[in-house]
């Protein structure tokens, strides 16, 4: 057998079934993995070794008495610290929530220990899930593994960086405008954002409401669908949850004869040339397994970032609101009355970042620029949906790269509009509500992972995980980075 | 370009409840008229006939009605666990009427 950590989800699970291996040992395999190297990573902003170590020896004493186990039985799964885990701290990665214990757990959560995961730590995040380079969390920024001076994207760089370096197998993160997918792509491994609506967002700190979605961070799509088939489930608890069933996701390695594949040409005319070889190269993959490719106009689509940074920020200010230092959170101990209570416990529990987008959503929905800024986004937007709708009047699926370039450097881009700019791919599925997942797709010159991006209709989370299945088997792009095997 | 001079900051901060240090505001104020000219280019976009997105899920907006009754209660205690401070069971904030106000 391979080393316990070279296994996926899916295997550990099997393995773990067939009593091959422990649940204490694989727990104790990846906390240890987790001491070995997440000094160097920061991957992890806490782990949860005895609760693990106690759900992995109630697991091994239900398998040796032939109970039933739940789907995920024995699977290690870290959560982005901006979901809940009952009893357990959730920071966002803010100095504001430092001390705050979740009083619940998210339902993706529950949903996920319900069918026997096992929780094994929360990870890193640029605060409040605002970034695309986890250079924005308040306590220390994650690294890339596979170069530890390049950031691992953002804002779910944790998670992205965890599985990356086979801390842990599975974890989740949250995708308000890219933070799923663009991490996934900059660390080399699968990373999926559901259509908005299908998994619950009850338990986790709102940022773009309208937005966020919560998703899987793994090392293959079949680890993202068995997660999917977990956490993809109604929830009274959220308005905006879908009243459909949970579906499951069959993945047969075959493209389904006729699949017509979409790609906006003109949009992407201004790709870096050593991403525009290896988007090519995905292409190849997918016409060699029969696809059909057509061009479709998405060009509205260059005017998604701006149209973003107005919502999500606009949708940021509201939700934001609510960090006053009254109820939870820090308290500025120099306030004097409640005017400076507010002013003070936001001055020194939000960082520069989170004001900044307080500030830009609050200016775009203040009197007088309402209609000029916020208004004119949510029209364009319209138009953005419309677009998608009719590019999948003729195509199946749309793929584009994920990120402008693979891992840069910390601290390499202090520009605030070019680093907006990374999301330029991934902003309009969470502006169109659409499935949309990373798979890896290579290496760059200097020899960082690469991914590619697949897009489908809104409902269509099963048919976007099977595309990429068969891309993801077709090119078997994924390994572990040097010094992690 | 946006106007988005200092005043205009001061008065964002307010509105806010944030306040910045010298060298955040500077910094702040920089980013934001950047932000601000990248975002003007949507004026480009016509939207003349053109309805805002009120909600991305087409044909999924529809009222979810539920019996209103009591689950999952918040015990107080769990609740103000997290609580900056507290007296007598409830959160404590600085007086907010002053002495002798009648309101």
């Amino acid at each position: 057998m391979k080393d316990l950590h070279h296994l996926s989800a899916r295997e550990l699970n099997a393995a773990f079934l067939k009593g091959e291996l422990s649940a204490v040992k694989i727990v104790e395999t990846f906390l240890s993995r987790i001491e070995a190297h997440d000094k160097q990573i920061g991957a992890f902003l806490s782990t949860l070794a005895p609760r693990a170590l106690l759900k992995a020896e109630s697991l091994d004493k239900k398998r040796s008495q032939n109970l039933p186990l739940g789907k995920m039985a024995a699977i290690p799964v870290a959560i982005k610290d901006n979901m809940h885990i009952a009893e357990e701290i959730t920071t966002c990665g803010s100095k504001f929530l430092t001390n705050y214990k979740a009083p619940f757990s998210a339902t993706a959560v529950r949903l996920m220990e319900e069918e026997d995961a096992i929780l094994i730590g929360k990870t890193n995040l640029d605060e409040f899930a605002m970034g695309s380079s986890n250079e924005n969390s308040a306590f220390f920024p994650s690294k890339n593994p596979w170069d530890l001076s390049s950031v691992p994207g953002g804002s779910s760089g944790g998670s992205a960086a965890a599985v990356a370096a086979r801390l842990s197998p599975i974890a989740t993160g949250t995708d308000t405008g890219g933070s799923i997918r663009q991490p996934a792509s900059l660390c080399g491994i699968v990373g999926f954002k559901p259509t908005y609506g299908r998994v619950s967002r009850y338990g986790l700190v709102a940022f773009g409401s309208s937005l966020d979605q919560i998703g899987p961070l793994t090392a293959t799509v079949e680890d993202a669908a068995l997660t999917m088939e977990v956490i993809g489930r109604n929830c009274p608890y959220d308005a905006t949850s879908m009243d459909l069933p949970t579906e499951s996701y069959p993945l047969s390695p075959q493209l389904e004869e006729g699949t017509v594949i979409g790609v906006p040409w003109k949009f992407l005319d201004q790709l870096k040339p050593e991403i525009k070889e290896n988007f090519t190269q995905s292409i190849e993959v997918m016409k060699s397994l029969g696809a059909k490719i057509i061009e479709v106009d998405l060009d509205i689509l260059k005017y998604s970032i701006a149209v973003y940074y107005i919502i999500a920020t606009a949708e940021a200010s509201t939700n934001l609101a609510r960090f006053d230092g009254i109820r939870f959170g820090v308290r500025s101990k120099e306030a004097k009355n409640l005017e400076e209570i507010y002013e003070q416990s936001r001055k020194d529990g939000f960082g520069r970042e989170v004001k900044k987008r307080i500030m830009l959503g609050t200016y775009v929905l203040s009197s007088g620029y309402q209609d000029a800024f916020y208004r004119k986004a949510q029209k364009v937007r319209t138009l953005i949906i419309d677009a998608f709708e009719k590019a999948f009047s003729n195509c199946d699926a749309v793929m584009m790269p994920v990120a402008t370039s693979g891992a840069f450097k910390s601290g390499a881009i202090q520009d605030p509009v070019e680093m907006y700019l990374q999301d330029i791919f991934t902003v309009s599925a969470n502006l169109a509500g659409l499935p949309a997942i990373s798979v890896p797709s290579g290496y760059d010159s200097k020899g960082l992972p690469l991914g590619t991006q697949i897009l489908g209709p809104q409902m269509c989370d099963v048919a976007v995980m099977q595309y990429a299945y068969c891309y993801e088997q077709a090119s078997k792009h994924s390994r572990i980075p040097g010094g992690y095997e | 370009m946006a106007n988005f001079d200092h005043q205009s900051l001061e008065h964002l901060k307010k509105l806010c409840r944030i306040q910045c240090s010298e060298e955040e505001t500077q910094d702040i104020q920089a980013s934001l008229s950047q932000v601000l000219d990248y975002i003007e280019q949507l004026n480009e976009v016509n939207t003349d006939n053109t309805a805002p997105c009120r909600y991305v899920l087409r044909g999924m907006l529809r009222n979810q009605m539920r019996e209103d009754e009591i689950k999952d209660p918040f015990p107080r205690d769990q609740f103000l666990a997290n609580a900056p401070d507290q007296v007598g069971g409830m959160v404590k904030v600085p007086p907010i009427l002053k002495p002798g106000s009648s309101q």
